[in-house]
């Protein structure tokens, strides 16, 4: 019990919330200088277990312990003077601040009763250099990529002498290079002496990263394990079932060309972009982050406009930046940023699946919401999207079930080439593989997919061709078959050139 | 009572839970029926057929705007100009109809097609110039009070008769406005809730960019949108100029507020993406039951604002209240939680109970004996301390008399006034005084009063088309020759002379305009070098004679249409007032009568408020008892300057 390196335990830990269990007797510890994975679906309770360790949350039963000694977490001052920091999937940075004022937000160094800001900005640069991050501290917030923004959120929690780090899906946003850097930085905490509690749905993370791992089921942990067990083993952990497969692709007859996409161009962003994708086809789309890959797509689709270059929709060339052309071909979009931009997160289910059709639905000017409402029924069942009712907020689904919702409504639509950006981010594994499922049953119904994805297993697993973007180009295009994870980032970090380009043009046969 | 009925008629019904139910899943509603309760407790008057349909009628211009911004508001927007497109397209029907000779019913789609227009120009700043809804609409709020008072040249228009019929009743009994609303109503919630445009309100403020990529093109939804908001804004003109008789550039200004209040009373965000016409109605209503049952209750019109405020603040309180009670209950199905929000709720409920019957109770202070005569006095406003005078005057006198006094402020607001009338000749006062917003517009609240056989006295300002028992006045334009007289007599008949005129729309401003003109023409010697308004207001006389400084350096003397707006002139003169710039004023109010010790205002042609307040209470009372009155009762006018200022006091 009086373990000298333990920083943090918790035991029997329950919270309900009005109808619902939250938590039910969840144990967990944290030593000094390790990295303890949290694992577990969405759902499962994990965020609940992090928002009583930062406060937000109190919990019914159970206790807290900090140093041994049973604490009560009240709020985010409580969790501070504990040394607990936590760093959330949505930063919490102001904007239009500087990057040194919001690390310092609230405990600004001050002199005279001003804000000093030459001290501020100087212990900001240290902390900043800690994590190995080239910012300047005068920098906006708002000028930041996401990466680097990560970096600003762990300064943050550096400065505030954190001896407990808590990091919710900090991998889910960034590329795999930024991916290696993050982790660089986490061991070199770890080897400072801080405990990090870490949350991933990325099993290969586990290995590279953890010590230890507790996976939570349904409001209970339900074991705790050394990093290094196999990967199935913590899949069966953690779904209480085996998943056979992880990206269950059943190739489809390849038909003719739906979408074929030439010379696209917008100065600066990218460059002659072709492509083409056929009936029953899955490409996929890979690259680092800024490589310019959702700036296609959504140039694709209509929402933003184009310089140069062709869209074509079963040979028909398309009108640039206009939605409604594209959506009329049959293109649907299922956007990165998915209650930014695919949800009306305070509408129901059933007017989010409607958001497509409802245009098709009106008669006079009327909306026939009795048909809307049948169509929804249907696609919601065939979905298996789980929900209270159709009439249930799309803003307290699940983030799978979220997804599902979007989908959705372009399948109601009979969109005949869906472009997925992102699809399966920040969603767990269960619901990734009905995910998967639907795509299949896309394509085998004679559907185009355009998928664009950061999770390399994920596009190796489920694409039929992978296209690679580099610098705003199409770096090279590789077969399912000839696709490894060395070969495509070979590509994402290469410099594609215009004449590159013409020579690949030139190879790719059909 | 009735209300027992209302409570054992619902709970007949057999669903007390389905009542218990829609008041939770409707804190506006839930504060709505605690208002009517209290105050059909605290009033006799209250709860009458008559006095219900007053409510109605009175809360159809405001809730008529408000499913306009519904719209609006749902799809994440705001829409500042209702008030001014308002006015704007009830002056272009009436100005059409009656002076460019337009067929009525070509002038009726003119009034609301100004509505349209106004409508989408809002949508295009917004969907394609990119404008903030909150900034383009203020610019329309300008846009279109300066267009309605542009065509008018300031003064109201008699609203052609056909349309007038609007703002009749049907059958004897049923008010028109109240049928306009209810179908302006049904129109709103069918719109909302069945079409393409509704429903695409909903999206659209529930998460723009979403719907925008679902397809929905939501730069020409949004121009449909703030054009409906705009027809529904030309339908409110219409049915506030038809109760007037008479199309007002000023008619509705600040009803935007109102408008918005009832939005969010009825449980609408202003975030966008949720809303209702039925709640956009019940916060209409609580606004009008509010200002109903507060004239009722004689409560002071000062305090009435106060009382007002704090109701908005608790009910959009009660909502947010329930609403989270609501969150949680949609998971619930009895867990703990949910009973302690319940009870909270209901807490809640209490709470605003109490302190509405509290407040009222307290402010009322005791009128209930019956035996005193109960009289009503409507002032065009307190604003000024000219009518705070009259109110003084008036008050005074009642007490020595013994007569039961309520007076009310309709806030230089027509069709406040217009309301304040119908409440008090449906409570069934001895005698009414009046002192009109607008000489035309109170035409028609004078009938109604006439027709229940209640004397009306009119003070300050004569009403027309209507028959008062006595007009208790100063003469005006008699006061603005007097005052033009006495500026050219001090400069020696000759010299440059500015004139600060009164609020554009109001019979004093152009009626002392008018006098200045008249006492001017003996003198061909005064140059007139600028006219400008400044509002009566002292702040607008400061800025504007400052700015006409710059422009004539030379002035020799101003002639200002009220006190206010002199001693705002005589600041920006400084030490130049009564030394090289003569400034005269109007009203003799107490600030005017001490500049004019001083010497810095050379004179103030003074009316006697406080006289024309106990006259006019004095006429009242005899009128009551039936005793003959005289038609006109003049209060004399005199010029007051350094050398009778001292003998001389309001």
């Amino acid at each position: 019990m009086s373990n000298p390196d333990e920083l943090l335990r918790i035991e029997g830990v329950r919270k309900t919330f009005p109808g619902v269990v939250a938590l039910d007797g969840v144990d967990f510890d944290l030593c000094r200088g390790e990295v303890h994975v949290l694992l577990g679906e969405n759902g499962a309770g994990k965020s609940t277990l992090i928002k009583m360790l930062s406060g937000a949350h109190t919990p019914d039963a159970g206790r807290i312990l900090v140093d041994g000694r049973e604490v009560r977490v009240h709020g985010a001052q409580d969790a501070a003077r504990l040394g607990i920091a936590t760093i959330y999937q949505e930063f919490n940075l102001v904007p239009d601040l500087t990057v040194a004022e919001n690390i310092f937000l609230g405990r600004q160094p001050r002199r005279f009763g001003m804000i000093d800001r030459k001290r501020m900005e100087a212990e900001a640069e240290i902390l900043l250099a800690r994590v190995g991050v080239h910012v300047s501290p005068r920098a906006r917030v708002r000028e930041l990529g996401i990466a680097r923004l990560q970096m600003v959120e762990i300064a943050k929690a550096l400065s505030l002498d954190a001896r407990v780090l808590i990091m919710d899906e900090p991998t889910a946003v960034l590329t795999s290079e930024e991916v290696d850097k993050l982790f660089g930085i986490v061991r070199q905490l770890r080897a400072d002496g801080v405990g990090i509690v870490f949350i991933t749905h990325h099993l290969e993370e586990i290995a590279a990263l953890g010590d230890r791992v507790t996976v939570i089921r349904d409001g209970r942990s339900v074991g705790q394990v050394p990093a290094s067990t196999p990967e199935d083993e913590l899949v069966r952990l953690m779904v209480g079932r085996s998943i056979e497969q992880q990206y269950p692709r059943r190739r489809a007859d390849r038909g003719a060309a739906l979408l074929s996409v030439e010379g696209l161009t917008r100065d600066g962003v990218f460059h002659d972009v072709d492509f083409e994708v056929h009936a029953g086809e899955v490409v996929g789309i890979a690259g680092l982050v800024g490589a310019g890959r959702t700036e296609v797509v959504r140039a694709v689709f209509g929402a933003d406009p184009y310089d140069d270059g062709v869209v074509k929709v079963s040979g028909d060339r398309l009108k640039r930046h206009d939605v409604n052309a594209a959506m009329a071909a049959g293109i649907g979009l299922v956007p990165e940023d998915r209650k930014g931009q695919g949800l009306v997160l305070d509408a129901s289910v059933e007017e989010n699946l409607g958001l497509v059709t409802m245009r098709a639905a009106t008669r006079s000017g009327f909306v026939d919401r009795k048909a809307q409402h049948v169509a929804a029924e249907r696609m919601a069942g065939q979905l298996g999207v789980r929900m209270a009712g159709l009439g249930q907020q799309v803003r307290t689904l699940s983030g799978g079930n979220q997804q599902k919702v979007v989908i959705g409504k372009w399948l109601l639509a009979d969109t005949k080439v869906l472009i997925l950006d992102e699809p399966t981010r920040g969603i767990d594994v269960g619901a990734k593989v009905e995910i998967y499922q639907l795509i299949n049953e896309l394509t085998a119904a004679g559907a185009a997919v355009l998928m664009i994805s950061s999770d390399l297993p994920e596009v190796l697993g489920m694409s039929d061709r992978v296209l690679v973007m580099a610098q705003g180009r199409i770096a090279g295009e590789l077969r399912a078959a000839d696709a490894t994870q060395d070969a495509v980032m070979a590509l994402a970090v290469s410099t594609p050139t215009a004449e590159k380009n013409t020579a690949k043009e030139a190879s790719r046969g059909h | 009572m009735a209300t027992d009925t209302l409570k054992s008629r619902a709970g007949a019904s057999g669903a007390p839970g389905g009542l218990r139910r829609l008041l939770l899943d409707n804190g506006a509603l839930t504060a709505l029926i605690v208002l009517v309760i209290a105050l059909s407790a605290l009033s006799g008057d209250f709860l009458t057929t008559d006095n219900l349909l007053n409510i109605g009628v009175q809360a159809a211009v405001t809730a008529i705007l408000a499913f306009g911004v519904t719209f609006v508001i749902v799809s994440a927007g705001i829409d500042l100009s209702v008030g001014s497109v308002a006015a704007l397209s009830a002056t272009v029907l009436a100005w059409s109809a009656t002076q460019a000779g337009v067929p009525v019913a070509v002038a009726v789609l003119l009034g609301l097609g100004t509505g349209v227009v106004a409508g989408l120009v809002n949508g295009f700043l917004i969907a394609y110039g990119k404008l903030p809804p909150f900034i383009a609409t203020l610019a329309m709020l300008s846009v279109g009070r300066g267009l309605a008072l542009v065509i008018s040249q300031g003064s109201p228009i008699a609203f052609p008769g056909s349309v007038s019929h609007l703002g009749d009743t049907l059958g004897g009994w049923l008010p028109v406005p109240v049928l306009v609303m209810v179908v302006m109503g049904l129109i709103a919630a069918l719109v909302l809730g069945r079409t393409y445009i509704g429903r695409s309100m909903y999206a659209i403020g529930g998460n723009e960019e979403a719907a925008r990529l679902s397809g929905l093109r939501v730069r020409r939804q949004k121009l449909a949108i703030y054009a409906l908001s705009g027809v529904f804004a030309a339908v409110a003109g219409v049915v506030l100029a038809s109760r007037l008789s008479s199309a007002q550039p000023q008619a509705a200004d600040g009803y935007e507020l109102d408008a918005i209040a009832a939005v969010v009373i009825g449980g609408a965000s202003l975030a966008g993406g949720t809303g209702k016409a039925s709640g956009t109605l019940i916060g209409a209503l609580i606004l009008a039951v509010l200002r109903n049952g507060l004239n009722l209750l004689s409560v002071s019109a000062f305090w009435q604002q106060v009382v007002i405020g704090v109701v908005i603040a608790l009910a959009v309180l009660l909502d947010t209240v329930r609403r989270k009670a609501g969150a949680a209950a949609v998971t619930t199905g009895g867990a703990p939680g949910g009973r302690g929000r319940q009870a909270a709720t209901y807490a809640l409920a209490a709470v605003v109970t109490v302190a509405v019957v509290g407040a009222t109770s307290f402010l009322h202070g005791g009128s209930s004996s019956s035996t005193t005569p109960r009289m009503g006095l409507s002032l065009s406003t307190l604003n000024n301390p000219f009518f705070v005078q009259i109110r003084a005057g008036a008050q005074a006198e009642a007490e020595k008399l013994g007569v039961d006094l309520t007076v009310t402020d309709a806030q230089n607001d027509a069709s406040q006034q217009a309301n304040q009338l119908q409440n008090f000749t449906s409570s069934g006062l001895g005698a009414i005084i009046v002192n009109p917003v607008d000489s035309d517009a109170a035409g028609n609240s004078v009938k109604a009063a006439d027709k229940a056989r209640i004397p009306v006295i009119a003070v300050d300002r004569g009403v027309n088309k209507a028959d008062v028992d006595a007009l208790v006045a100063s003469d005006n334009v008699a006061g603005g020759e007097l005052a033009a007289r006495t500026i050219a007599e001090k400069l020696g008949g000759k010299g440059r002379i500015v004139i600060l005129q009164g609020q554009a729309g109001t019979s004093a401003a152009r009626e002392r305009a008018q006098g200045f003109a008249n006492g001017l023409k003996a003198y061909p010697g005064v140059q007139v070098l600028a006219q400008q308004p400044a509002d009566f207001d002292r702040t607008k006389g400061l800025d504007v004679m400052s700015n006409l400084l710059q422009a004539h350096p030379d002035v020799q003397g101003v002639i200002a249409a009220n006190d206010e707006m002199a001693l705002g002139a005589v600041k920006a003169l400084g030490s130049k007032a009564g030394t090289s710039v003569q400034v005269v004023g109007f009203d003799g109010t107490p600030d005017g009568l001490t500049a004019v010790k001083s010497g810095t205002l050379y004179a103030s042609v003074a009316q006697q408020p406080t006289q024309l307040g106990r006259i006019a209470v004095d006429n009242a009372l005899k009128a009551v008892q039936g005793k003959k009155v005289e038609s006109t009762v003049k209060v004399p006018v005199k010029v007051v300057t350094k050398d009778n200022v001292a003998g001389f006091s309001g």
